[in-house]
């Protein structure tokens, strides 16, 4: 069992490369601030709300893509709320792909469209892991006996 | 006489005397009932205004929030929240409409998404001043956008302010600040 100092160590460093390598961003760093006693869970809350709508968001996305006629408008509309979402929750690499995946979505470019779909899928399966591996982590140290240090 | 009709207000009424026998004093209670006040006069957000720079401006300030993006939804209560608001959601522009009523309003602010499916912000503003002639909650806008129109627009369906996203905390309380104090100016002058 590692010693609760190890595991903080580990856990500034994980922290710190998702936001080098721009997995993340400061909107989930003000996720963690809004987190209090009032509740101690918020940041898993709104972390897991985020996954069960994307994985519904990234099913439709698929479904209306594989229609005979496209509608983009529709497809449009379920990018731009991922994009949103992704946004408020700090998960910059989907936030970015859907950006572009909108521009297809203006062009009506299905290639493009298919492309981002996939790598948005992409991006979203990495930062899910990504957190909950930081969750996990999270987890570790409260039953160590720690408490998660603050990142700035 | 007066003895009856306070008593008929199921009242009492007494006169006391002094050691020599003369009338001191008349004593009358009566009773009454508190009236629930519906409708909240713009007045009411004076509490807000002049308050120095703290967050206490923002306690007890009834928000209604309608966006139908359900991560939005919980963040930016959060977010208003910890600036000390009261807030109740709201998933759709229908929805809102609803909450605010054609009568009361209890509500000090209405934050709204512009991209809502079915009923946009825009509209939903539109309403909102069409039949709230007498209490008319302060509006602001949620947006992704920078666009200059889309500003303009917020503007002249009758919104106060507008407040980009994603949302931070400081931007957020930036703006609501803001609007309140020119609601304040308004009603000064």
């Amino acid at each position: 069992m590692a010693a609760v100092s190890q595991l903080q160590r580990q856990f500034i460093e994980y922290t710190t490369s998702l936001y080098n390598e721009g997995y993340l961003d400061d909107q989930f760093t003000q996720l963690q601030k809004l987190q209090d006693e009032s509740n101690p869970e918020f940041v898993v809350e709104v972390v897991s709300l985020f996954f069960e709508d994307s994985e519904k968001l990234l099913n439709n996305l698929a479904t209306a893509l594989q229609q005979k006629i496209v509608d983009y408008k529709q497809v449009d509309s379920h990018v731009h709320q991922f994009k949103g979402s992704s946004s408020s929750i700090g998960a910059q690499r989907v936030t970015n792909v859907c950006v572009h995946f909108r521009n297809y979505c203006e062009e009506k470019n299905l290639d493009g469209c298919l492309r981002c779909l996939q790598q948005v899928k992409h991006e979203y399966i990495l930062v899910r892991n990504k957190l909950e591996a930081l969750f996990r982590l999270e987890q570790q140290i409260l039953q160590a006996g720690g408490s998660i240090p603050m990142m700035e | 006489m007066c003895k009856k009709l306070v008593q008929m207000m199921q009242g009492k009424i007494w006169m006391s005397t002094n050691s020599q026998g003369y009338i001191q004093s008349t004593s009358l209670v009566l009773r009454f009932q508190i009236q629930q006040t519906f409708n909240r006069p713009m007045f009411d957000l004076t509490n807000f205004i002049d308050q120095p720079k703290s967050n206490s401006i923002f306690r007890g300030l009834q928000v209604i929030l309608a966006d139908d993006d359900g991560v939005n939804r919980m963040v930016t209560k959060k977010l208003l929240e910890k600036l000390g608001c009261q807030v109740t959601t709201v998933s759709s522009g229908f929805e809102c409409l609803s909450s605010l009523g054609p009568t009361m309003s209890p509500f000090h602010v209405v934050i709204l998404d512009l991209h809502m499916p079915e009923m946009d912000g825009f509209e939903v503003a539109t309403r909102i001043r069409k039949f709230r002639s007498r209490n008319r909650p302060l509006i602001i806008a949620l947006t992704a956008s920078a666009e200059e129109q889309v500003w303009e627009r917020c503007l002249q369906v009758g919104m106060n302010g507008v407040i980009r996203k994603p949302v931070l905390l400081r931007g957020l309380e930036i703006e609501l600040r803001t609007v309140l104090q020119r609601a304040g100016e308004r009603l000064s002058s």
